[in-house]
């Protein structure tokens, strides 16, 4: 590469560790915040992760204005309308989102009407389509995947058009993540394998795709490093909450990495397959992972290889020719996956799924390649490519 | 006049002529290669794709027809997906060849205002012009992989017919 250039962009406060959820109140007081209102969803609220959080409150001057809980697993215009008029009807001067992916992007849109006012979330859709910065937004992820809470974008459904609108601005980084142990100690095994493998995916792309940048690969490396070191003591000893909180770290370091970085095939090839299948985002990030790297090996191998220090060690990269470190890589990635599969089933060839038709395999390449991220992929990918992709993919 | 002024300037002309040169290749292009036909053709009927240089421009503006063909709007025309350069000279380091597409989407130097799905179309419908208009040694420098099916053969009398068309359409002014 001639002559680089990158851009990094990251102003999330991060609150994380032993007793995090504590510091709220104060944190909300620094900047002026009386009236909070939480958005979560009702799977969230029911094992008790909200009472956490609103516990946190007992005994400081501040309490939680409303608590809005019915976020489906697929945030929705109307559920923003709804979650907006919540927050108006109660007053509210900022939003504390509770949960996964979907409450998340959904509190981005909430206040993105709370701020800017109005009740048409569409007219803010595409890129940098906001004018100034919004209402205060504390994320407290109950997953340990989807990075949201460190990134400017947001999905949500138009349910009647069924399109899926984007939002991309910097005025939609959250102000503060939250990132505490209790708030996934709970996770089930194949909840806590397939989010982990979401956000190593995220630090895998940004890594090895055309964004990579000082910054984001420092972060990425990082993410890798501490998901590869943590979580099959966290499938084995569950309640581990050390490694927990490593993996919620992970979590929100590779989405600090890919906000920046963005991510490549694995996800052009993941968004389809979801799409087509109805499948869950990171059970496709998991599937796709080997398949996509070993395809791109022959562009950015170099890159690939480097992963080998973070999966895999000092001891393992060390003893590793130079030549054979992408392919170990990608090696010891599979491992993980196997690993997986027998602890969770979680599925690692389309085959395995069970969900998958090997006809469908036309349509889902035929999306990938419309797929937004396809084209930080570092190597070019036809129509036919991804078909073969896909085809090694099926068992 | 300062040195930097004419630079300006000469970038300015140079992009300028560049952005009527590349779509009205691109409406060639949709003519006579499939693949772009094809890209085209993907998009909705009368989508509106504009190429352009903050704050207001030089751009292009074309429209996409039912059979994958392109036509040539004037600027003030609103569209459904606008790719706005963030400065002239991201603009002329990717129209002189010296940043691909792709990387300057990578880098940051531009926004895509619109579908997304349909800028990658538009980015794609770039890169195979370029592999087809440009010389070898060039196009591998703009495009992420030279189409190792693009024959000299097929690759020269596509660019004559492209280039053939981008003057006859300045000629006729359509
Ligand atoms: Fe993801």
């Amino acid at each position: 590469m001639a002559q680089s250039y990158y851009e990094f962009f990251c102003p999330v406060k991060m609150i994380a560790g032993h007793k995090a959820l504590e510091h709220i109140p104060f944190e909300l007081t620094a900047i002026g915040v009386s009236r909070p209102m939480i958005i979560t969803d009702k799977g969230v609220r029911q094992v008790g992760l909200v009472d956490h959080v609103t516990n946190a409150f007992d005994g400081t001057d501040r309490e939680v204005a409303a608590i809005f809980d019915d976020v489906p697993p697929d945030s929705s215009l109307k559920t923003v309308q709804a979650a907006a008029k919540a927050y108006r009807d109660q007053q509210c001067d900022a939003i504390l989102a509770i949960g996964g992916g979907s409450v998340i992007d959904t509190a981005k849109g909430v206040n993105i009407l709370v701020s800017e006012g109005g009740n048409d979330l569409t007219k803010y859709s595409g890129a940098h389509n906001l004018p100034k910065k919004l209402n205060p937004l504390f994320v407290v992820p109950t997953t340990a995947g989807t990075g949201s809470e460190a990134t400017m974008v947001a999905v949500i459904s138009d349910t009647e058009k069924e399109t899926k609108l984007p939002f991309a601005s910097y005025f939609l980084m959250p102000d503060a993540a939250i990132l505490d142990p209790r708030m996934t100690l709970t996770l089930p095994p194949h909840i806590t394998a397939m989010t982990a493998m979401d956000a190593m995916t995220h630090a895998v792309e940004s890594y090895t795709c055309l964004s990579a940048n000082p910054m984001s690969d420092a972060y990425a490396s990082a993410a890798i490093r501490k998901i590869s070191e943590n979580l099959m003591d966290v499938m084995a000893t569950p309640d581990n909450a050390q490694g927990r909180l490593e993996l919620a770290q992970a979590s929100t370091m590779a989405g600090a990495a890919f906000s920046n970085a963005m991510v490549g095939l694995v996800h052009s090839l993941g968004h389809a397959l979801g799409a087509v299948c109805h499948l869950p985002h990171g059970l496709c990030m998991n599937l796709f992972l080997p398949y996509v790297l070993d395809y791109n090996k022959s562009v950015n191998g170099d890159k690939i290889a480097d992963l080998l220090l973070p999966l895999a060690g000092a001891d393992v990269y060390a003893n590793t020719p130079q030549a054979q470190r992408a392919d170990k890589a990608i090696a010891h990635l599979r491992q993980m996956r196997d690993e997986l599969f027998e602890r969770c089933n979680l599925p690692r060839t389309l085959k395995e799924t069970g969900k998958v038709e090997r006809s469908q395999i036309q349509q889902i390449a035929e999306k990938a390649l419309d797929d937004g991220s396809i084209i930080y992929n570092p190597k070019e990918a036809s129509l036919e490519d991804l078909i073969q992709v896909l085809e090694g993919a099926w068992e | 006049m300062k040195k930097h002024n004419i630079t300006v300037g000469l970038e300015k002309a140079y992009v300028t002529t560049m952005m009527t040169i590349v779509g009205r290749a691109l409406i060639s292009a949709s003519q006579y290669d499939d693949e772009v036909r094809r890209e085209i053709a993907g998009m909705p009927t009368g989508y509106v794709l504009s190429m352009t240089v903050m704050p207001s421009g030089p751009g292009f503006t074309l429209r996409a027809e039912k059979d994958g063909s392109l036509t040539w709007l004037s600027n003030d025309t609103p569209a459904d997906l606008t790719i706005r350069f963030k400065h002239l000279e991201h603009a002329f380091m990717v129209f002189s060849f010296q940043e691909s597409t792709s990387r300057a989407f990578a880098n940051d130097r531009m926004i895509a205002d619109g579908e997304v799905s349909q800028a990658i179309r538009l980015v794609r419908c770039l890169n195979k012009l370029e592999s087809i208009i440009l010389p070898k040694v060039v196009a591998k420098l703009a495009v992420k992989r030279y189409p190792e099916k693009l024959a000299v053969g097929e690759k020269f009398s596509k660019a004559l017919r492209i280039y053939a068309g981008v003057t006859q359409q300045i000629v006729k002014g359509r």
